[in-house]
Formats: structure tokens, sequence, C-alpha cells
């Protein structure tokens, strides 16, 4: 269909999770019922979150969890400057002001405490930290850093569900006060289009729940179920929800996540293996962190955007499709709220990294077909 | 957790798929390609040539669809639009999620519920930037003069179709009069796929913009990288994620093949419970018999000509096993919007929320299932 030998990423889906959403087709019951409430408690479980709230998208998550925060007009919230547009647009939606910041560095793509720091304002209330690829950031330093300064923090985890943060295996989501969530269709779990917000306090769970179905007091499930027709609207809400297929099928697949992700880490060890020594390549983070992804996405450096594009473009030659994360202070929409030099260590990242194809059902064949390509392209540049 | 069953025995709606509604989403599934795809696409001209639009852009809720056709008329901070507050929330939500303010105009009688063109036209200032009309329960508005009436102020008028698939006023499909349509594919509405909505338009701006905004204003989507079209991405927008994914497409476009036959038959039980209905001298049966025939018959209203009985009736109903709901509440009677747009005041919409009973209606309803509700609403209108 697509012409590449290795694809970025690809989808199995065995015979049981297929059952699972026709079980639930069959069931003729389709939106906000027995299976979403059953996909969030397993959700929380698996996370360790008191309270997982299923919604319709990683966005949808991230806008929720920032509305529950009570983020709004008149307000900055600090973003790191490379992620994925949403977390940015979801600051936005709110109407307050997304403030980028700096990563690490580029071999350590994730937000800068430091950086962060420096850009606190009166009108800060919260800073997201963004698990880039998987990869855990500096959240107890994030957390010291909000306490400190009365900021909340919210983990935008749309790449990194079963992360773990720390050496006590906390999750990555339950260290902010609001972790958001994603099940889109590349995600370690995915369902198509998902997404869920994880907190600990019931208050921001309720708000969440409320938001989601646009503020009514009563769902379509109450009413079915015999309860007052009436209800009411108390506040702006959207239309977030997950359905029930969704639902089924995302809690299908949770059952093999933590098989999924110890996949993903061995292809992360192999080709960390054989692409160490490479010249012109380097490889971000450390085995520390290895172990601690849970690996969405794996990259590599080249030396600067000259080289990544002809290290691109010589794998698409070889049919091995790649991808990389612009970041968002290069977008036309961003640009002109970033001075020029800005934000140097988040334009590095990005201009210098590759990701490479990583799905958990990735075979050896494919990985030996992916590694033999970049050390050509190497070779030959 | 909510695991106790107390399902009504006779439900408002229900849903039966057919086998080959599941077989194309399994197909779906097993192919491993989860979003914005070839089903998406194909789902979208075949809903598009159904309707006779040029355009049909799938996204993940009819309140998507409608915040996306706000935008795409360009209703921005401090403007206005003008919905009917007998409807959804979502119609009056959508303009705020632009910094909109929603001005509620009044629909025309409890006999024809659907916005008022007179009165739509007296609350027409220069902020107003969009019209949008509801096909209330699947019947049409007045598109017609609304839409004149648009033009001739140089505003935009929204069709929210979320009841009305399918539907028409003289020979154009309901969706198809102004400058963009909202459908829904929530699970209770008559192509229900869980959740779900489509934006129609004519013009092709309207489209791009939709097509950008639902996903986050990239110029190039995950399947355009995989085919190998493109290999990077700008953003020139503030966007958002309203995308349907490829299995819900898939069972839209599978439903979609049974859409009329399915409305067929709700016109039959509706025009059934009309005849049913007309011996109750204290119920008015809104709309009238020669309406349905180009209704898509969503739900079956009726209104309870004495006031204050609603409440009663539906737990009265309730207990003989019948599930009734109210279409609608009226917004501006909310808490949200009482707080934020105070003093509206809609004698006719308020005495239709507060009158209004939703009778049970589904394809594979029969006809002791209709004659048991009119009896039972019979008998308990004859008890005060």
């Amino acid at each position: 269909m697509s012409g590449w030998r290795v694809p970025l990423t690809e989808i199995a889906m065995p015979e049981q999770d297929v059952q699972a959403v026709m079980d639930c087709l069959r069931s003729g019951w389709l939106t906000m019922g027995p299976r979403t409430q059953a996909f969030e408690q397993a959700l929380a479980g698996y996370v360790g979150a008191p309270h997982a709230v299923a919604v319709s998208s990683g966005t949808a998550a991230l806008h929720l969890a920032l509305l529950a925060a009570e983020i709004g007009p008149g307000d900055e919230v600090i973003v790191p400057a490379f992620t994925f547009v949403a977390s940015a647009a979801a600051v936005r939606y709110t109407g307050a002001e997304a403030v980028l910041c700096d990563v690490r560095d580029a071999r350590d793509f994730n937000i800068d405490a430091h950086d962060a720091a420096r850009r606190i304002t009166p009108r800060t209330r919260a800073i997201v930290a963004v698990h880039m690829g998987g990869y855990p950031a500096d959240v107890q330093a994030l957390r010291t850093l909000c306490d400190e300064r009365e900021l909340l923090l919210i983990e935008d985890c749309a790449q990194a569900i079963g992360a773990r943060v720390d050496a006590h295996a906390r999750q990555a989501g339950t260290v902010g006060d609001l972790g958001s969530f994603s099940f889109f269709s590349k995600k370690q779990l995915c369902v198509g289009e998902g997404g869920m917000v994880a907190c600990g306090e019931e208050r921001l769970a309720a708000r969440v729940r409320l938001l989601r179905s646009h503020a009514l007091t009563s769902g379509t499930w109450d009413r079915h179920r015999g309860h007052d027709p009436a209800y009411d609207v108390v506040d702006i809400g959207f239309n977030y929800r997950l359905d029930e297929p969704r639902a089924a099928l995302g809690l299908s697949r949770l059952q093999r996540l933590d098989e999924s992700i110890a996949s993903r880490r061995r292809l992360v060890r192999g080709y960390r293996e054989r692409l160490a020594a490479l010249p012109g390549l380097e490889l971000p983070f450390d085995e520390q962190a290895v172990e601690r992804s849970s690996h969405f996405a794996f990259a590599v450096l080249l030396t600067d955007r000259a080289a990544r594009d002809r290290f691109r473009e010589h794998l698409k030659e070889q049919r091995i499709q790649t991808t990389w994360y612009p970041a968002l202070h290069s977008f036309s929409e961003y640009r002109a709220s970033v001075p020029a030099g800005e934000l140097p260590r988040a334009s590095a990242a990005a201009e210098r990294h590759c990701m490479l194809p990583l799905s958990a059902s990735m075979d050896e064949r494919a990985f030996e077909t992916v590694v033999e390509a970049v050390q050509g392209a190497l070779a030959s540049s | 957790m909510a695991t106790t069953h107390t399902f009504p025995e006779l439900p408002l709606f229900d849903l039966q798929l057919r086998p080959q509604d599941l077989e194309a989403v399994a197909e779906t599934l097993r192919s491993g390609w989860l979003t914005l795809g070839p089903r998406t696409a194909e789902f979208e001209q075949a809903f598009a040539a159904q309707l006779g639009a040029r355009h049909a852009v799938a996204v993940s809720s009819c309140t998507a669809a409608l915040h996306l056709a706000y935008l795409a008329a360009g209703v921005g901070a401090g403007d206005e639009v003008i919905v009917p507050a007998f409807t959804f929330v979502a119609t009056a939500a959508a303009a705020v999620y632009c910094g909109a303010r929603p001005v509620f105009a009044e629909i025309v009688s409890r006999a024809r519920p659907t916005l008022d063109p007179e009165d739509v036209e007296r609350r027409i200032t220069p902020r107003t930037k969009a019209v949008c009309t509801v096909h209330y329960a699947g019947y049409a508005a007045a598109a017609d003069r609304l839409s004149e009436l648009c033009d001739a102020h140089g505003i935009a008028l929204i069709e929210d179709v979320a009841h009305a698939p399918s539907a028409t006023l003289g020979e154009r499909k309901l969706g198809t009069w102004g400058l963009a349509g909202a459908f829904s594919f929530f699970s209770n509405k008559i192509l229900s796929i869980g959740e779900g909505g489509l934006l129609c338009t004519d013009s092709d701006e309207v489209a791009a913009l939709a097509r950008s905004r639902r996903s986050h204003a990239m110029t190039s989507g995950t399947w355009q990288r995989h085919r190998g079209c493109t290999d990077t991405y700008d953003v020139t927008g503030l966007g958002f994620n309203y995308r349907l994914d490829e299995p819900r497409a898939a069972l839209a476009l599978s439903r979609l093949s049974g859409l009329e036959a399915d409305i067929a038959r709700r016109r039959e039980l509706t025009m059934r419970y009309r005849e049913l209905l007309a011996p109750l001298q204290a119920v008015i049966v809104p709309f009238a018999d020669e309406d349905v025939a180009s209704s898509s018959c969503y739900v079956m209203p009726i209104m309870i000509d004495e006031d204050g009985r609603q409440a009663q009736l539906s737990a009265r109903l309730r207990e003989r096993g019948i599930q009734t709901s109210i279409f609608y509440p009226a917004i501006h009677r909310f808490t949200a919007y009482r707080e934020r747009f105070p003093d509206v005041s809609l004698p006719i919409t308020e005495l239709a929320s507060r009158t209004e009973l939703t009778l049970p209606l589904f394809p594979h309803m029969t006809y002791a299932d209709q004659d048991r509700v009119v009896a039972a609403l019979a008998q308990e209108l004859a008890h005060p």
C-alpha cells in the first residue's frame, strides 16, 4: 500500500481485540457506558492514579486538565518548545498564553526546569512537562519548582504511558497535579483516537468528567438506566467523550501494554548497541532513561540539520520511513512569538534528530534492514 | 460502579447493527490503519454524494462540526450568533468556544418548534456573524427564508443537521441551504456510530479550513506522510484534534447504505403514531402529516397541552416501563447560560420545554410497542 519496506509504526491487532469491539457493537450501547467505566478503572490501576477519565484525544485530555486546573484568559502556562503542537494549542484554547521554554539539551530533549524557572512571571499558573518520545522529564525538579512558586504541574504523557519517572517506579502522569495521555493510533496503547486524564484529587476528576460531556448534570447512560430525564448545564463544556467501542478496544489492548513496552525497549537496546559507535551519529539519553522510558519513538541525532536531512533522504531511498518533530517556534503559527535565536537547544534537538521505525511487533528482519540502512547512510556521507 | 442494569423495558431508542456493519469495523481493525485514511475519505465522498454537497469533512462530533462551521463563518470574539434555545446545548456552546455570544431566538410555535425567521430578523445587529438553524427532530426549519434573510444581511447561515440526515426542504437536502451543515453520528442518532460528526459545505474555502483545523492546522497528515507524499509539515493556525478514526468511518460508511430504509421505517412509525395520537385532545403533535415524508423522523416529540404535567407523566410512564425524554430543556434557562447571558425571555420556547415529551422511536419498534406507549399515555393523561 505505502511502498515502505519498513514503516515508522505498525499496529498488530490480535483477534481478541477485534472480538472485544464486536461484542461491544453487538450490545447496541455505544457511548459512556460500562466499558468506558471498566477501561477507566483499569487505567487508573495501571498508572497508579486514584482517578482516570477517558476522553476523545490527548489534546482533549490536556485541554480538560488545564480547565480543571482553572487556567484561563490572562494566565501564562510554560510549555517546552520541543513537543507536538497540541501541548501549546491546548493552553491557547483556555484563553491563556503558552510561553515556550527550552529543553535541557539535544541529547536530553525534555523540558529544562532552570529555563522554565527563568520564564515564570506573576501571571504564570502552571508548567506542562512533556515526556518526549516516552522518556521521562525531570518531574522531581519541576515538582519542587512548582511547589516553591505555587504553580500547578501538568504532565503531558501523550507519548509516555507506562514510563517511570523515578527509582520508586512512579509512573508518568502521577507526579503532576494532572496527567494527560493519548491513545492515538501510533501510540503504545492505541485505539484510533482517544485519550485520558489521570489525577489524584477527586475534585479535579469530577471537573474533567463534567466538562468532557457539555457540563450536563446527567448523562445518556444515567437517563437510560431510569434516572430523571431532566438535567442542568452548569458550565461551558465540550464533547470530549470516548465511545464504548474504543473503550472496549483500549481495555483489551491494555492487557498487553507492559509486554508491548518491553518489546519496544528490547528493540531500542538493540538499536543502541548496533548504532553506538557510528561516526556522525549520537544517541540521546542514557541507560537509566532507556530503562524508565516507555519508548514511543526512537531518536538518533545527526551533527546538524543538513546532515539529518541527507540521512533521512538516504533512508527514504531505502524505503524506510522516518519522521521528526519541528520545534514549535519554527511553525508559522508560533514563529512571531519567539525572538530569533531563542530556545537554541530545542531548535538543535528538532533540527538534529530523526525518529527511526519502532513498533512492538517489529521483527528481526525489519530491524536489520533499518540498522544496515543507517550504517550505509553514514558510510556514504 | 454502576453496573446494575435497570433498563426500561421500552427504551427511547435502541440500536441494532447488521452483521455487515460489524464486519466493516472488524476488517478496518485488522488492516492496522486506524486514523484518517482511505475509509474516512471513502465515507466523506459517499456522504457528500448522497447529500448533494461538494464537500464532506468527517469530524469527531457534531459539536466539533459546529465549532468549525462557526470559525469558517468568521465568528470570533465579540461577535453574535443567533441560535434557537430549543435545541441541544452544543448549538450555543460552539459559539461560546469562538468567543462569541449566542443570541437566542424564538421558535414559531409548539406545533412548529423550529426557528422563527421573523424573530431572527429582529435580533440581527451589526455584530451578528451567523444564524444557526436546527432542523428539530428531523423536520425542516424555514431554511429557505432564513437563507434569503442571511443573504440580505450578509451573514452566514449554518444548519445544525444533527437530527436530519437525508431530510429535505423542497428539492434540497437539509444541510445544503447555508454556508455549512453540521451532522451528528452520536449513538442515539439515526446514523449512529458512537461518537462522530461531519461538516458539509459547497465552499472550497470552508472545506479547506475545516480539514486544516480538524487536525491541528497541520499542512500534512500522518496518512500523507505514510504514503510518502511529504516529509514534514507546518502549523498554520490554531487547530484541534477533531478527527474521526477509521473504524468509525468504516461503520458510518456501512450504515449509510441502510440509511434510507431506516428513515422509511421511521416515517411509517411516525405516521402511525400520529394516527394513534390524533384522538388525544390533551396532546399537541408538532408538525403536520404532510411534513413526515420529507423528515428524517429522528424522534417522536409531543407537547402536553396543559402546563405542569411533564415530570409527572414522564415518571408515570417510566413506572410502566416506557422511557421518555425531554427534547429539549431551553438553553437560556440552564445555570451556565443564565449566569453568562441573563435576562433572556422566550415564552414559546419555555412553554415548549416545560410541556414536551419525547416518545420511544426506533426502526425495529413494533406496532404493539406503539400501541402500548399511546395507551399508557392516554390513561395517564386521563388521571391527573
